[in-house]
């Protein structure tokens, strides 16, 4: 009976390992094409730490704007990768070739369903269309016409979003429609250890046929909101005025049943795996937001509120 | 000499020493509207002109050599040093925000707005065109 197992095992070992990705029937992650850019100073890149505090401009230039992409990994052809997601629910960098062929040809659909991590639904009178938070393509929609792709959104202040990178999306968008050229873009979110919200984002381009003449930048983008304090390990935030704060409002579409454990002082979703193992007397349901029980010394599951 | 120049919301010329954007309806509009003047462009604007080379004349030092009425295509630099030069100015508005290193700084007291057109670029929803004169 055991020979019967350990046969079945390998021939089972075999048929999804072999077969069922020959057959384009399991999802395979592809190797990029194009490498992700330095991210430590061993590897000639920037840090977290080098960039320079941000100072009133919504972006800094890095590597005196040239891209860090090998010239080998230049293409005229069109090419789209996006990273899986990290352990903790977090987007990697994303690279395309960007042409017409990338660039959407109908209107951009619905992303709400989306909840990146880090995600919390706070409105701010005094922010750009009120929400402090926009689910935020790093490559955008105009680019390469991604939707709800999980690993190309992240948590984005509308600062970000519109000040920072939006720009940038114009120009390379504007030379491949005038030019019909290509252009490498590679867009890298950068997180702090294992903070769920990306302290900024990487953003590099270059024009492949005019050999970057058009198009040739490399910056950092902050993901910051003016006069909003945040909380990057949750995304939680308040508002910044003066030496005083006050919290922000919350949408109550963010207030949900949470199961929470009073000793460890734990946060869960109710239908977490969990939460059976939790003695009944530390055990509460409760009715509230993720960021109030935070605020109250409580910590997310790093397993069921990973992308919250 | 006729200044020639497009900025975009935020009054940015130019990023990384590379034009914001570019747009061959513009161009178009600005051959009409330049009709028999010169029109003089830089070396590193030739590329727009595609079907306009007998029409241009193509000179890195044209804010010296243009005639009052010449018009003068500039990009990636800031026309402030030589404002005492400008007689009037084609201001074109992407009415987009692109990245900026450099900004027109241009003191526009000195002129007048005398006309605005609106028109479709070809990558462009809504391009302004502003004339203005001394």
């Amino acid at each position: 009976m055991k020979k019967i197992k350990t046969t079945l095992a390998l021939l089972l070992t075999v048929f999804t390992c072999i077969v069922l990705p020959s057959c384009g029937i399991l999802p395979v992650s592809e190797a990029p094409k194009v490498s992700r850019p330095p991210v430590s100073a061993s590897e000639g890149g920037y840090t977290i730490d080098t960039v320079p505090e941000y100072k009133n401009d919504a972006f800094v230039e890095i590597n005196n704007n040239v891209p860090y992409f090998e010239s080998s990994e230049y293409m005229t052809e069109a090419y789209e990768y996006y990273s899986d997601l990290d352990e903790l629910g977090r987007c990697g960098f994303c690279v395309a070739c960007v042409c017409r062929e990338t660039m959407p040809t109908e209107k951009r659909g619905n992303i709400s369903q989306v909840k990146p991590t880090g995600w919390q639904s706070i409105k701010y009178d005094f922010v750009d269309g009120k929400s402090l938070y926009n689910r935020c393509h790093l490559i955008g929609f105009q680019l390469t016409a991604e939707n709800a792709n999980e690993k190309n959104l992240i948590t984005g202040t509308r600062y970000l979003n519109v000040e920072g990178m939006l720009p940038f999306e114009n120009m390379v968008a504007d030379y491949v429609k005038e030019t019909s050229n290509h252009v490498m873009y590679r867009v890298t979110p950068v997180f702090n250890g294992n903070e769920l919200v990306a302290r900024g984002v990487e953003m590099e381009a270059y024009s492949v046929e005019d050999n970057g003449e058009g198009v040739c930048f490399n910056i950092y983008a902050y993901n910051i909101q003016p006069n909003v304090v945040i909380n990057y390990a949750d995304g939680t935030s308040r508002e910044q005025k003066g030496g005083s704060t006050s919290e922000a409002s919350q949408d109550s579409s963010d207030v949900k049943k949470y199961v929470i454990n009073t000793k460890n002082k734990k946060v869960h979703l109710p239908d977490c795996g969990s939460v059976a193992s939790i003695k009944s007397e530390n055990k509460k349901t409760v009715t509230s937001s993720l960021s109030e029980l935070i605020a109250q010394g409580y910590s997310p599951c790093g397993s069921c509120l990973s992308k919250q | 000499m006729i200044l020639a120049i497009c900025i975009d919301d935020k009054n940015g010329i130019s990023f990384n020493k590379r034009r914001q954007s570019r747009d061959s309806l513009l161009i178009k509009d600005l051959m009409e509207t330049a009709g028999e003047r010169k029109v003089f462009i830089g070396s590193y604007s030739l590329s727009l002109f595609s079907g306009y080379e007998d029409r241009i004349t193509v000179d890195n030092s044209f804010i010296d050599s243009a005639g009052d009425e010449d018009i003068c295509f500039v990009e990636v630099t800031d026309p402030s040093s030589f404002i005492d030069r400008i007689n009037g100015i084609i201001l074109y508005r992407w009415n987009r925000h692109y990245p900026s290193d450099k900004k027109l700084t241009l003191d526009m007291s000195a002129f007048k707005l005398d006309s605005t057109e609106e028109f479709r670029g070809s990558s462009h929803e809504l391009i302004t065109r502003e004339v203005y004169v001394r």
